[in-house]
């Protein structure tokens, strides 16, 4: 009994540790607040503005912010998946094993036997949580914000169909849901690039413009052959979820598609940190 | 040394074991099928036969018609904002550019169908029958709503936030029955069974047409019978039609148009999934949403064979046709060109930047060419239209 529950209890205090220091750190406030302010910036801007914006002006939803505040969350959310979130995902998620290397940490954590697979499992489950976080501050700021600035009501659906404020609300958390999942195999990529180097910055921006990238290649109409294997190309898919029925397909591809990711970049990441010489 | 190696497995194993699930799952969807032989004549018949009156589905339009690549968002979004001001210029590159939008690349569109209400007769996705309709076009973070209910048509953009709703006459869906069965009084004896119809339909399309059928295979998971019509005359652009039939319901699932020397379908429509239960019922109620800019569509004035309202395509700014101008079609079947006479071309559509952007400047006129159809605008202001190489379009012209 000892033999096998010490480890896994060994492994849930290095979690809790992991989380706690994540979720200490100021860097990481700061990243939350960061994403917290996109929302609150968007509604005081179009509140402040006395111009009306046609309908498909502008980011999605924009125009239908003073109608409804709940869209503040829509719109937010649209805005900064495509650069903000993965800049912060990679800046967590470049310092996992770099950010220790660098410190000198490192040596530390891997005294257990068969630490290197625990840590790099706790280090990826801190980011998956981080991505968890991030998404739902900006759902939860950007609901609260449209909320205490414009009225909140039902909310039209793309397809034209009305639902309640309850539903809405349910539907912007399981946005915040699919949003976390699409940005599950980019975390891994970030895992990944910080095994390879001790140096944490360029972890972050080297992840960083993989997601540039990525987006470049998913814009670009000879690569469509490429594009439903790009971990960027379902960023935008939680329209699928304001569409009434919920069209649940693409988030079914798309958590395949993050599952392969996970597993091969986890697979790298496993191989090269196994492998690697720790000597600080 | 060995140890390390070791460890480097997993970097290899994993994506190994990836890409042979990413090639082989498709290929075991594909593998080969073997239904019952059944004769073109048959196929037919478990068409006009099938039961299926209510279905939902999400079906996938890929177009590959080799159209020069144009922009159409940006046309699209520009025309979307100047459309309340309709100048007919306006309406009419709108027109064309929807045309164009809807013949390029891929579109996906989840259609849901109830015509249980309406003793059974099929209308697989056209919305002129009394079943009730809805087809959701998926745009990306946009979406555009077709809903019938057989009183209500709507149609709803939710990009533009506007929606457009027609009040179909209570007596539209009686009077089509009426007109069917007074058709069905008129026609020949020969075809008051459907496999006497389906015979004469195979009789009347043999001059022109080979009717095979084609290796059974699936579609979105079932199995079909492919049923492929092949054009007898050589010199038309299209290569040959096939229309999978679904070997149980008889429903038809996807049709494929191949183009002459185009290994890719040239146009492409089909369910890439497909229910066979009946949608819900809400889904047919369509309230315009709060705030939406609502127009009324008034039902067009039809002569008096064409009573259902075309609510697919409600082009209200579409110009009046002198019926002197009508056009006019030379030759049968597959080689046929369609001639619209100068009168009746509207004089935006030649001047229409968008048409200059897509044509080509050819000998005397400007032609538009597509792996199927070519169109050829000459320097008169007559159009030509036909599934045949260009240089008979030119002759056609010079001919008259």
């Amino acid at each position: 009994m000892s033999s096998s529950s010490a480890p896994r209890s060994a492994g849930w205090d290095l979690l809790g540790s992991e989380l706690t220091v994540l979720f200490r750190r100021r860097r990481t406030w700061a990243m939350l607040v960061a994403i917290a302010l996109i929302p609150i910036l968007l509604a005081v801007a179009v509140r402040l503005s006395s111009e009306t914006l046609a309908p498909g002006e502008g980011p999605p939803f924009l125009d239908r912010v003073t109608q409804n505040g709940l869209f503040v969350a829509f719109t937010a959310m649209i805005v900064a998946i495509p650069l903000f979130l993965p800049l912060t995902i990679g800046v967590v998620a470049g310092d996992t094993i770099a950010g220790e290397a660098g410190l000198g940490t490192l040596r530390y954590l891997l005294v257990a036997p068969a630490g290197r697979v625990r840590l790099l499992l706790v280090k990826y489950a801190g980011v998956a949580m981080f991505c968890l976080v991030a998404t739902l501050t900006l759902a939860v700021a950007g609901t609260l914000i449209g909320a205490a600035l414009f009225p909140v009501g039902p909310v039209t659906l793309l397809s034209g169909d009305t639902i309640g404020v309850a539903d809405s609300l349910l539907r912007s958390a399981l946005i915040a849901l699919y949003v976390t999942v699409s940005l599950l195999g980019f975390a891994a990529i970030g895992l990944f690039i910080s095994t390879l180097t001790d140096v944490p910055v360029g972890a972050m921006a080297a992840t960083v413009v993989v997601s540039v990238l990525a987006q470049i290649l998913d814009v670009l109409p000879q690569l469509a052959w490429l594009h439903p294997w790009l971990f960027s190309h379902y960023w935008l898919g939680f329209a699928d979820l304001l569409r009434q029925p919920m069209d649940l397909s693409s988030f079914g591809d798309n958590a395949l598609l993050q599952a392969g990711y996970i597993a091969v970049f986890g697979a790298l990441a496993y191989s090269r940190f196994a492998t690697k010489d720790i000597l600080s | 040394m060995s140890h390390k190696s070791i460890k480097w497995l997993p970097a290899v194993v994993v994506p190994a074991v990836i890409a042979v699930g990413v090639i082989a799952v498709p290929l075991q969807a594909g593998a080969a099928v073997d239904l019952p032989d059944k004769t073109a004549q048959q196929v037919l018949l478990m068409v006009s036969d099938s039961t299926v009156t209510a279905f939902s589905g999400t079906v996938e339009k890929t177009a590959n018609l080799s159209l020069p690549a144009i922009d159409l968002g940006a046309e699209m979004s520009g025309q979307a904002g100047k459309q309340g001001a309709s100048g007919s210029g306006d309406a009419a590159s709108g027109a064309l550019s929807s045309v164009l939008e809807l013949l390029s690349g891929l579109h996906t569109a989840r259609v849901y169908v109830d015509g249980s209400a309406a003793d059974g007769s099929v209308t697989d996705g056209s919305t002129d029958g009394p079943a009730k309709v809805r087809v959701q076009i998926q745009d990306r973070m946009a979406e555009r709503n077709i809903v019938s209910n057989g009183s209500d048509a709507w149609l709803y953009d939710s990009e533009t936030d506007t929606a457009a709703h027609l009040a179909i006459p209570a007596g539209a869906a009686a009077s089509m029955k009426d007109k069917m069965a007074a058709l069905d009084a008129e026609a020949p004896a020969d075809v008051s069974t459907p496999s006497q119809l389906a015979d004469r339909f195979l009789s009347e399309i043999d001059p022109s047409t080979v009717v095979t059928v084609g290796t059974d295979g699936r579609v979105t998971g079932r199995t079909v019978y492919e049923l492929v019509l092949t054009p007898k005359a050589t010199d038309t652009l299209v290569e040959s039609v096939s229309i999978s039939v679904d070997s149980e319901t008889g429903m038809p699932l996807q049709v494929s148009v191949r183009a002459a020397g185009q290994k890719d379908p040239a146009f492409q429509v089909g369910f890439s999934s497909v229910d066979y239960g009946a949608p819900s019922a809400d889904l047919f109620d369509f309230t315009p949403p709060a705030g939406a800019t609502v127009k009324e569509l008034a039902l067009p004035q039809t002569p008096a064979n064409h009573a259902a309202p075309d609510v697919a395509a409600p082009d209200t700014a579409r110009p009046e046709v002198p019926t002197e101008g009508l056009p006019v079609v030379t030759g049968t079947g597959w080689d046929a060109i369609v001639e619209i006479p100068a009168a009746s071309v509207p004089p935006e559509l030649g001047d229409n930047p968008l048409m200059s952007e897509v044509a080509t400047k050819v000998d005397g006129g400007r032609l538009l060419s597509t792996s199927l159809v070519n169109v050829f605008l000459a320097d008169d202001g007559r159009f030509f239209a036909g599934s045949v190489p260009v240089d008979q379009l030119q002759a056609a012209a010079s001919a008259q």
